[in-house]
Order: structure tokens, then sequence, then C-alpha cells
């Protein structure tokens, strides 16, 4: 059978409306690219939480650091609300002094050793139910939700870090959950930097009062923060550096 | 036989008896007194929070530690600042203590909550004005005082379609975004 002429003509104009939208399609496809990270971004920023634009850390100036002053461990205990269960192997030790002399020249120096907020965290690689983490911005903490308490990563962690709870704990801090059964260390005092761009760890404003100013706060993402320009200007150190862990508290003149 | 009948009569009394005494004893069951909050309202409606309150505090943990999100507007901090009570000695009480407002829930319905193995079960102690708890103003079950929080009434307003509010609020905020 012979299609008729209006029979043409039908398909004819099928055929363009395809067309037509086959080509709003292609600019679609187009276009869609260029919107999606606009509208992530946005999301974002909606949210308000941590990114990576920045990565918390800290440069300890080991000249400045007073050998017998523990002004950094009183201020950061007092913060999270941490006291002695009256067991000094059990209590727990976010941040401890450590004295240092070197055998040959017989140089002495003290400085603070806490959590080194590592970007390649052995404490998360070891952690089996994910509780070990790192937050977008670099800071290493425990999600005591679902810390099962294994204590994996205070055997793999090199700096000695972290401690477990051993015992029930009361009188919390009410920005600082901390209970039985769990692994803590320092936090960077997240709920200090997230409330605040401007507030500082406890440690750093301790040292601070006391007057050494030993514990400098600041993004090593920023090339201009000053934390950044002190660590270039002193060419601070990483405490076993041979590890690779890129750490995010670095020591000067150590 | 007159003997087996009446002593059938006598079961059927006692039965009833049994039954009239059962259901108004059921009538009776006073359910959990749950002492009252401070201020005029909380964060949501009180049926809301009563059903969903869990649900909340779970979404929002993860949101808080993970992703840094502390300008939510639901924290279990505040929970405990508003329904903690003082005792006479102006002391604050642990709300997860027996009788306070989590427990005497918790224990009416027999399900446990470790909440406050980790986090503070009393405000920090360095709040400014304490408020004695009048006693007078114990709170029933129906809850009707709570009136809807004029807060999250406008953020429900805020969002482009009528949904249950906190459960929902991450996704509509990217949805606002996005439509923008």
């Amino acid at each position: 059978m012979k299609p008729t002429p209006s029979d043409q003509n039908k398909a004819v104009s099928a055929r363009r409306s395809f067309l037509q939208r086959l080509g709003l399609l292609g600019a679609a496809t187009a276009v869609a690219p260029a919107l999606l990270p606009a509208i992530s971004r946005a999301k974002v920023t909606a949210l308000k939480g941590v990114s990576d634009e920045q990565r918390w850390g800290l440069m300890i100036d080991t000249s400045k650091c007073a050998t017998g002053c523990d002004a950094c461990v009183r201020g950061c205990h007092d913060e999270h609300g941490i006291s002695s269960t009256g067991n000094e192997h059990t209590d727990a030790q976010w941040i401890r002094k450590i004295d240092l002399q070197d055998n040959l020249t017989g140089q002495e120096s003290s400085l603070p050793m806490m959590c080194q907020h590592c970007d390649s965290a052995p404490c998360v690689d070891v952690c089996p139910t994910g509780a070990s983490f790192k937050r977008a911005d670099g800071v290493v903490l425990v999600n005591k939700h679902t810390c099962i308490g294994c204590r994996y990563c205070m055997m793999a962690c090199p700096y000695k870090a972290r401690s477990f709870i051993h015992e029930p704990v009361t009188d919390q801090k009410s920005l600082a959950p901390r209970g039985q059964g769990t692994v803590e260390s320092c936090t960077l005092c997240v709920h200090r930097i997230d409330a605040d761009d401007d507030l500082q760890p406890a440690c750093a404003v301790s040292c601070t009062e006391e007057g050494h100013s030993a514990i400098l706060f600041g993004d090593l993402n920023d090339s201009e923060s000053d934390i950044s320009i002190a660590i270039a200007k002193h060419d601070a150190q990483q405490v076993r550096s041979d590890l690779n862990l890129n750490t995010g508290v670095r020591y000067a003149k150590l | 036989m007159s003997f087996g009948s009446s002593s059938r009569t006598v079961q059927g009394v006692l039965l009833l008896i049994g039954l009239i005494l059962g259901w108004s004893s059921m009538a009776g069951e006073p359910g959990p007194v749950i002492p009252k909050g401070k201020g005029e309202q909380c964060v949501a409606e009180t049926d809301f929070m009563r059903r969903n309150h869990m649900d909340l505090i779970v979404h929002q943990r993860d949101d808080t530690v993970i992703r840094g999100i502390r300008d939510e507007p639901f924290s279990l901090v505040e929970c405990v600042d508003c329904h903690v009570q003082l005792d006479e000695d102006n002391q604050a009480v642990r709300i997860d203590e027996e009788g306070q407002f989590c427990a005497s829930c918790h224990a009416y319905v027999a399900v446990k909550i470790d909440c406050f193995g980790c986090h503070a079960a009393v405000p920090d102690p360095v709040v400014p004005d304490p408020v004695v708890p009048d006693v007078a103003q114990q709170d029933s079950v129906d809850g009707s005082h709570w009136l809807p929080n004029k807060q999250l009434l406008a953020f429900k307003q805020t969002l482009p379609t009528a949904v249950p509010p906190a459960l929902s609020h991450h996704k509509n905020e990217a949805d606002t975004v996005r439509s923008e």
C-alpha cells in the first residue's frame, strides 16, 4: 500500500518534533553540569557543617614551653570535665607534658603531646566500626555512639594519645560527653572551634594566659594564616615524620 | 441439681465482680507524672515530641559529631536545660533519676535510656538564675498547656510544603536552595 500525502505529512511532523525534543535534551545535558556544582555548594553552606576548605592544626614552639608548667593539661582537663578516678594508671589523659634531654649535648626541652590529628591516621585505619574518623576539616575524633571500646586505635596510635575509660563517668560537661567503655582523645576542642572561628582550643588559651604563648592554633590550608607563616618560618617538624602521617600538630625548634 | 445451679450463680456473680474491679483498676491507671519544663513551650508540639524525640536525637547526633553542624533547632543539652528539676537545696537533679523528666516515661514504658552514660544529665553549673520548681504545676500526661514553638512555626513557614518539620528539614532546606 502506498502512503498517502497526508500520511507523509504526519511522518514529517512527527520526525520534526522528535528532532526538536532531541535538541532540547542535548541543551539540557550541556547546561546541567554547569548547574550541579552550584547546587552542591549551596547545600553545604546551607547546612553550615565543617568543610575541607580549612585544616585545623597546632604549632608548638618548644622554646617557649616551660619545663614543669602544665597549664595546657589543666586547661584541657577543666574544659572537658576530666578528673582523676583515684586510679592514676587508668586516668584519662588527652594531653601530657614530656621533658626531653639530648644525651649528646645535654640540651633539655619540654613539650605537650596530644593527638596529632594525622592526615593518614592509623587509628582511623584500624577502627572496626568506623567510630574513629577524620572530619572534613582534619580533626580526628572518636564517635562514641559507635565506639565499642576494643582499643585497636590505642594500639595503632604511635603517639599514645588515646585513653580508654574504665570506670563510670559522672559530672560531665554538657559540651564534652564522656563515658565508660569508650576511647577518647584530644578533640582539638571542636565544640569551641565550631561555635566561633575566633575561639581557640583550651590548651592554647591556658598557655597564653600563663604567659608562654607556646601553642598556636590555626588553619594549615591558609598560607596567609599565622600558624602557616610560623611553621614556614621555624621549619616546624612532625614528631615521627618517618611515618609519613602528615600530622596536624607541628613542633618548632625541637 | 439446685445446689449446682446456685453454685454457678455465685461463680457468675464473682466473675462479674472480678471484671468490674479489673476494669475500674485499669481505668484508674495514673500513667507517668512528668515534671513541667521551663518556659511556656517546647521546641515542638508535645505530641510530635512524644512520638519523635528519639528520631530527632539519633538523626542529629551524626550531623553534630561527624559533620560539625551545631546550629540545628534541637539539642539534647537544651532538653536537659529546660526539663531539669531542682531539689530543696537548689541543686539540679539528674534528669534520668527516678521520677524525673526522662526517667518517668521511660520507666513507665520500660525502655532503657543510655544517653546519660556519656551526656551530662544536669546543666553545667554556671546556670545564672535557677528557677525553683513549682510542685503545684506538675504536668499530667496530656501536656495541654504546652504551646507550639514560635521559632519552629516560623521555620515551618519557610518550608515549601507542609511536612513534619523536624525530620525533613534537611531535605527541604536543600530543596529550597535548589528551587532558587
